[in-house]
């Protein structure tokens, strides 16, 4: 829980006595360190689906730490079951938002509540503009969104950006049994979802949409109801939340 | 199911809102053709009725728009005023705004046909003939931005195409017209029985708009099934899917072909023979009913099948 903090603050430490050697010693400070100083944070979360045994602990956690309205969810886990036996897999999809690099519910967003953070790249919805349009809705290709009744404005998973700020992991990250989830910063090459990504081959979930997302699975399946029944017969997706289909 | 998301309320924005910039953007293109409505053949009578018909049909129907927000339901009654605190590239923002003035100028542009004993050469003529400028832009423009709006995400790959704001479009003017031409034919003023000519022009504008409207449906639905994967399982929807017979037996046949097929015996004698145009009262109801009961069955179709079709695959 904190090691986010404390690498943190070792990093600020280096910076700043990089900062201190090239105020002392010119141009002969560690160049590597000062390029990357400068990039801004880029949270990404790397979802290891060999680790998840689908236990919805990261659902549960979200609905408690974010208080998440009934029949609602920011995150999920998706049940892959397909074959006919004795061939026969079952497989989970842990869902989030995917906080896009080219995020479609940002464009279309008319009184521009939702905005992508330029600090960290974390999408947020600013629930005292949004308006509740809806158009946002229609735009997500996860289905990662939906209308709080509370509030009556668009919500989604935020990255637990309360929690990220004060140096936390998001509450699914801290709660996964299997550390199939793991959450930090893409733009730090220290970081370990910078070492899972070089060091596996990742996916994204429709890439086609070229919405460049920032959730990378590791060996996810990409079945889907529609278009793979014909080569594993019977195929059955169970998405765990109100919609019984994917959206 | 996938959710809808978009219901009546924003099937009924659509279906009036584009009968209302149609009604507009006809009324003042007919008072402008006719260099301010003096013409003697009726068409300042057509154009005062586009010009009633249209604040009060965008009004009725943007007003529905706010039944479907989330803000409204949740008590926040006036948070729809945050869309014109800013405006943006969204086509959402920039529909908005166009509403709003085409609102603005529709009102000023009825009021100019209100005042005592309107006519063409009164004292608000200059100011009845520059709000038409106005309004045939502003109508294009809110006729059109329906479709972008819908067009404008790779996640509905039903709406997802550029040919269906020109739909959009067609199919507002087309009710325009249906509606001037039924409100007229309703409760017009029957000392005016020299008016073949403007009816005549408008009826044969009518007929050229379906036959546009026949024209974009075909090609919005061979490019959607020539393509592969997404777009062409969407469109199967009306396709063979659930909602094929509504499509072809509700809106191109009874709401396109049907009325196309009425319009063209009265029209032909006149365009091919020069004859005097002669359409009795109970045809033309009836071909604007049905042009309208397809211009709202066009909106309905397109607006539950882009949310009941969805990507595909993961």
């Amino acid at each position: 829980m904190n090691d986010l903090s404390t690498q943190n603050s070792r990093r600020d430490f280096i910076k700043g006595v990089a900062g201190g050697t090239v105020a002392l010693a010119g141009a002969t400070a560690l160049p590597a360190l000062a390029a990357v100083s400068d990039k801004p944070k880029r949270y990404a979360m790397v979802i290891d689906t060999r680790r998840c045994v689908g236990c919805h602990a990261c659902s549960v956690a979200c609905k408690t730490e974010n208080n998440v309205p009934l029949g609602e969810t920011r995150s999920w886990v998706e049940y892959i079951e397909k074959g006919d036996f004795p061939n026969v897999g079952r497989s989970f999809l842990p869902r989030l938002c995917n906080q896009c690099e080219k995020p479609q519910c940002v464009s279309v967003c008319p009184t521009g509540a939702t905005y992508k953070r330029e600090e960290d790249g974390i999408i947020v919805v600013d629930a005292d503009i949004c308006i509740g349009c809806k158009y946002c809705l229609q735009a997500c290709p996860y289905g990662a969104r939906f209308i709080n009744p509370a509030t009556g404005a668009a919500d989604k998973c935020d990255f637990c950006l309360h929690r990220v700020e004060q140096g936390l992991e998001p509450a699914c990250v801290n709660t996964c049994q299997g550390r199939a989830r793991i959450f930090g910063d893409i733009n730090d090459p220290d970081s370990e979802v910078s070492r899972l990504l070089a060091k596996n081959s990742t996916t994204v979930l429709r890439p086609e949409m070229g919405t460049e997302p920032n959730v990378y699975y590791i060996d996810a399946d990409h079945t889907d109801e529609n278009t793979s029944s014909r080569t594993f017969g019977y195929v059955r997706i169970d998405t765990h939340r109100r919609q019984q289909r994917r959206v | 199911m996938y959710e809808l998301h978009w219901g009546l309320p924003v099937i009924l924005y659509l279906f009036l809102g584009g009968l209302g910039a149609g009604a507009g953007t006809v009324s003042a293109s007919i008072l402008l053709r006719g260099g301010g409505g003096d013409h003697p053949d009726g068409n300042f009578e057509l154009a005062r009725w586009g010009a009633f018909i249209a604040p009060v049909a965008v009004i009725v129907g943007t007003g529905m728009l706010v039944f479907e927000l989330g803000s409204f339901e949740a008590g926040y009654w006036f948070r729809w005023i945050n869309l014109f605190l800013v405006i943006n590239l969204s086509p959402m923002s920039i529909g908005s705004w166009l509403l709003a003035f085409f609102i603005l100028v529709s009102l000023g542009y009825a009021y100019t046909f209100l005042q005592g004993e309107s006519r063409p050469g009164d004292q608000l003529h200059n100011l009845r003939k520059a709000l038409a400028w106005i309004m045939v832009p502003l109508g294009i423009g809110v006729a059109l931005y329906t479709g972008i709006l819908l067009g404008a995400m790779p996640a509905r790959p039903f709406w997802n195409s550029p040919i269906l704001a020109m739909l959009f479009l067609v199919s507002a003017l087309s009710t325009g017209v249906a509606i001037v031409i039924l409100a007229r034919a309703l409760f017009g003023n029957s000392k005016h029985e020299d008016t073949g000519r403007g009816t005549y022009i408008l009826a044969s504008s009518d007929i050229l708009l379906i036959g546009f409207e026949i024209l974009v449906v075909f090609l919005f639905i061979m490019y959607a099934h020539l393509t592969f994967g997404q777009v062409e399982t969407a469109v199967s929807v009306i396709l063979g899917g659930e909602l094929t017979n509504l499509f072809w037996l509700g809106f191109v046949v009874l709401g396109l072909m049907l009325p196309a097929a009425i319009e063209i015996k009265y029209i032909i004698p006149t365009l091919l023979y020069q004859k005097q145009y002669k359409v009795n009262q109970a045809a033309e109801i009836l071909i604007c009913a049905l042009v309208l009961v397809g211009g709202f069955l066009l909106r309905y179709i397109v607006v539950i099948a882009g949310q009941v079709t969805g990507p595909v695959g993961i």
